[in-house]
């Protein structure tokens, strides 16, 4: 009967033991899709977002990113390469256009073609309104690209694919 | 797509439509526009290596007016003539009472069409 009990407990703790891993040391995809998570979050705006809260996210946004980064997004007349501190600014700018935005990101597909490259292909979906109350909702189909700098998974592409090209 | 589908609608893609076939001129299409699920109901008015052009609302391929019939509202668009790219169809929706830069319309890959709606 003790043998039992010891046998259920230690099968507990090594069913713990595994959880505890797999939730402590995450693989690759996890930390490439947490940086999604994060860009989300942090461009994200809620109406009773407050000046402190503002300031800490638009300095955040630009942690996610290379010392430089590639965007590709013709439709928007916004493609070159940029500092991490411009795409900070050029966020902040936007954000500022918005009184409430919302970043949602769907549909991974990941793979990394080389040991610290991760490319991925996903859907974004913004939705918000602006300041004078126009309604904003745009969905499209994002190919990034993700580079390992010193164990953080940081964009370093990101293409708007342009499916119907006028 | 209005007038020929409403906004809010529902329909099922018939995705074996094209297994077998290519697509033509003037067939509803579905367009996978982002990830499995955004799609973009469109109808084709132009196939590869053909040249498509607007003057004032008037379509015209390879120089020649075309018939419109399902567009029934008033449409005051002008393009400048531009070339489809080899495995591609150029697709527009019905609805062109809009501004022209408000719409969603162009040349998409062959690879992106996923079928036809089923009615």
């Amino acid at each position: 009967m003790v043998k039992i009990r010891y046998l259920l407990v230690g099968g507990l703790i090594v069913i713990i033991g595994i959880f505890a891993f797999f939730y402590f040391f995450p693989n690759e995809e996890k930390k490439v899709k947490k940086q999604f998570h994060l860009l989300s979050e942090w461009v994200s705006k809620s109406p009773e977002e407050n000046a402190f809260t503002m300031l800490q996210k638009i300095k955040n946004i630009g942690t996610l990113f290379d010392e430089r980064c590639e965007l590709k997004a013709p439709s928007q007349s916004l493609s070159g390469s940029y500092t991490r501190e411009e795409i900070s600014t050029y966020a902040g700018s936007a954000r500022s256009h918005l009184s409430q935005l919302d970043l949602k990101f769907y549909d991974f597909h990941i793979f990394f073609p080389e040991k610290e490259i991760a490319k991925v292909t996903l859907t974004g979906r913004l939705t918000g309104r602006s300041g004078t109350g126009e309604q904003v909702d745009e969905t499209r189909e994002l190919e990034c690209v993700l580079k390992k700098i010193e164990r953080k998974w940081l964009f370093s592409e990101i293409e708007v694919v342009e499916v119907l090209k006028k | 797509m209005e007038p020929t589908y409403h906004n809010g609608g529902v329909n099922f893609c018939w995705r074996v439509r094209y297994l077998f076939s290519e697509p033509r001129r003037y067939d509803v299409i579905t367009v996978r526009f982002a990830g499995s699920k955004v799609m973009l109901l469109k109808r084709v008015v132009a196939l590869e290596d053909e040249q498509v052009e607007f003057r004032d609302g008037k379509l015209f391929i390879d120089g020649k007016e075309m018939e419109e019939p399902y567009v029934r509202l008033p449409c005051h668009w002008n393009l400048p003539p531009r070339r489809v790219e080899k495995d591609c169809v150029y697709v527009i929706g019905d609805n062109r009472s809009m501004p022209i830069e408000n719409h969603h319309f162009g040349q998409a890959s062959k690879n992106r069409i996923v079928g036809v709606p089923l009615w």
